[in-house]
């Protein structure tokens, strides 16, 4: 949306290396006992329930969470409350993404999420709408009011046939209006004609989007440029998906025969469906990802990283399984590590 | 809690003793508009002050709308948004300055345009709209005060506090309450809610003959007296000329009590050329969905084929002072005060 992605903001401040994403912890480490604690917490705070709660729209929680990211590369957890940051980011997030909601439903959803037992037990969520105003205030201030987010999603429908595509994924693209006045960039859409797009098998797009939707639990968001994301994504789908998995194993095992082979030897009674068949071949979509102007080993490793996440996820859920449910954060709204 | 853990940033402190003030040069949708100059590398900028106290819900709304347009946008003829910067608990927004504003340089007697002025001053101006168009962006707020000149004679669109971003492919709704009375276009003051990019080119068309005459051609005093005043230049829509003027809503409060001829031509004759008058012409069309598109308007044969060629401004380096409509609008009152005084 700036101008494009390679002159934003986005690619151009706020894709940082893993080095300034320690060093941005430092002073949490000071209060924990094992560092991979600190990876829980990046799970733990990226929680959708508020966003969810509050009725945003799909892209304004992603907006929310990376603003979130973005704001405690520059904060610590231990000094500023993660949970009215989390409040804050959901509520800039939603006038930024052009669906604004009240700040009064912002608090009132907040202490209601974030004081309830079960989840955070925070008491001391302030009720004062004016705490959340100065807070946005703090917030847009380390944002460098830059606003504008790029997320995997768009490149998803990009790359995709969404035809399959449960309503979810597709009414967010046609809700997010601000995501459609910039899709006009370029007047009609190249992919337009639905030429050339990848075609998933039933789900496989949504499957997709679920691993995208779980990439903002991790700092990947940051690490990042969000096509990367989405192709990595795409390529764990494809192997990973069993119906996408298995269209891929009959696509390379055809593949050595050759265009030449089915029309070796046609039965004569289906001869109009075969000639079909042959003008939109099956494709093959490891070729299909092969062919994109990306590096494929970066895309390799962002795919590893993604799977190390899902790792880290397995290993939180078991602890917080295995600790005390309600002893995240202590009671001053302080966090320490789950112990 | 905005220390200097940030790692990237300088820190607020220096920051805003970055710029210094030197005066007020306009007022905006959300605040005062400042020239300021960098005490560092001597460059002047704008500054934009977000007013934060009167909202209760925080950061308005429009002004991230604006922030969000701004740096999406980089056009030679849209005004430069160069950063943020916060300050003493306000948000300003930093600008390239411009020297002037259109008000302002045609309330002036020192320098006096060419038609190849003119016609590079119209040829700007749609070209910063068909950019704005092709991003996807009404202005909503096209005139005088917000079309900025510097003395290199370059022309940009400022002042984004109303637009936003449209939808090509679906129509919706949108506030009707845009832009300002004497620019605003006819569909909007027949009540239309549903409308487009050319809102925007019928301010253009308003410009442009403005650029001829130097003082605003469609004057009204309210949204019925603004629609008798465009009925008196190009006369009444009718059914052929506007096929769908009848469906819009307001149209039995608001339409024409009697026929009125277009007169525009004869009136304009005396200022513009014919290929000037064509152009205004089709920018002054009744039917939005004839209007000119500002690509259109582009590769009108006023700019392609009509004698002179366009030609920047350049000479408005030698040009005393700065002119804006602020300050025009000031040496009025301060004319009138002494009018007053002498009178008593």
């Amino acid at each position: 949306m700036a101008t494009d992605f390679w002159a934003s903001s986005h690619y151009k401040r706020w894709i940082v290396d893993r080095a300034t994403l320690r060093q941005a912890r430092a002073d949490d480490l000071l209060y924990i006992d094992d560092p991979e604690h600190l990876d829980f917490l990046a799970i733990y705070f990226a929680d959708r329930k508020l966003g969810k709660k509050l009725g945003l729209p799909q892209r304004a929680i992603a907006t929310a969470t990376v603003f979130f990211r973005r704001f405690y590369l520059k904060n610590s957890y231990c000094e500023t409350d993660p949970f009215i940051a989390i409040a804050a980011c959901c509520y800039v997030a939603a006038k930024a993404e052009e669906c604004p909601v009240h700040i009064k439903n912002v608090v009132q959803d907040a202490r209601q999420i974030f004081g309830s037992q079960e989840h955070y037990n925070v008491k001391n969520f302030p009720s004062d709408n004016s705490k959340l105003a100065e807070m946005e205030f703090y917030l847009v201030d380390d944002l460098e009011c830059d606003l504008i987010i790029f997320h995997p999603y768009r490149t998803l429908l990009a790359l995709c046939k969404s035809g399959d595509v449960s309503d979810d994924p597709g009414d967010e693209e046609e809700a997010g209006e601000v995501g459609v006045g910039i899709a006009s960039d370029d007047g009609p859409r190249y992919w337009g004609t639905g030429q050339g797009q990848l075609e998933l098998p039933h789900n496989g797009l949504q499957s997709a989007w679920f691993i995208v939707n779980d990439t903002y639990r991790s700092e990947l968001c940051l690490l990042y440029p969000p096509h990367l994301l989405a192709i990595a994504a795409l390529y764990m789908t494809c192997v990973f998906h069993p119906a996408t998995a298995a269209r891929l194993a009959s696509a390379s095992a055809s593949a050595p025969s050759g265009p030449g082979a089915p029309a070796a030897d046609p039965p004569p009674r289906r001869s109009s469906r075969q000639a079909a068949e042959r003008k939109q071949p099956a494709q093959d979509p490891l070729a299909f990802l092969a062919a994109l102007n990306v590096s494929l080993p970066l895309v390799a490793t962002v795919a590893q990283e993604i799977i190390a996440m899902y790792a880290l996820w397995e290993r939180y859920k078991e602890d917080a399984a295995g600790a005390d449910p309600g002893g995240t954060p202590d009671s001053r709204g302080r966090t320490t590590a789950a112990s | 809690m905005a220390d200097n853990t940030g790692a990237s940033t300088s820190s607020v402190q220096t920051r805003s003793e970055l710029y210094h003030i030197v005066s007020q040069v306009g007022e905006g949708t959300f605040g005062k508009v400042y020239k300021a100059q960098n005490t560092v590398t001597k460059l002047y900028v704008a500054l934009k002050r977000i007013r934060m106290e009167s909202e209760k819900e925080g950061f308005p709304v429009t002004a991230m709308r604006e922030i969000k347009l701004l740096q999406s946008l980089r056009h030679e003829n849209v005004v430069r948004l160069y950063e943020m910067m916060v300050s003493n608990g306000s948000v300003y927004m930093v600008f390239e300055y411009m020297d002037h504003d259109l008000t302002g340089i045609l309330s002036q007697t020192q320098f006096n345009f060419t038609d190849a002025h003119l016609k590079s001053l119209s040829h700007q101006m749609l070209a910063g709209l068909a950019y704005l168009h092709h991003k996807g962006v009404i202005h909503r707020d096209i005139k005088g005060s917000n079309i900025l000149i510097n003395n290199r004679g370059e022309l940009k669109l400022g002042d984004f506090g109303l637009a936003r971003f449209y939808q090509k492919r679906r129509r919706t709704d949108y506030t009707n309450r845009v832009i300002t009375l004497w620019y605003r276009p006819p569909e909007l003051l027949f009540g239309a809610t549903i409308y487009g990019p050319e809102v925007d080119m019928w301010s253009a068309g308003c410009i442009m003959l403005e650029l001829f005459t130097k003082k605003p051609v469609f004057q009204g005093n309210d949204e019925i007296h603004q629609l008798d005043t465009i009925y008196r230049v190009i006369g009444t829509p009718t059914a052929d000329r506007w096929t769908d003027v009848a469906n819009l809503p307001w149209y039995e409060l608001v339409k024409p009590r009697e026929e009125i001829p277009n007169h525009f031509r004869e009136m304009f004759r005396k200022w513009m050329s014919p290929a000037a008058l064509d152009l205004a012409e089709r920018l002054l069309c009744y039917d939005p969905a004839a209007r000119a598109t500002a690509a259109q308007a582009m590769e009108a044969p006023y700019f392609t084929q009509e004698e002179p060629p366009a030609m920047a401004p350049v000479g408005l380096a030698t040009l005393h002072g700065e002119w804006h409509e602020l300050e025009t609008k000031r040496e009025r009152a301060k004319k009138r005060r002494r009018n007053e005084t002498a009178i008593q």
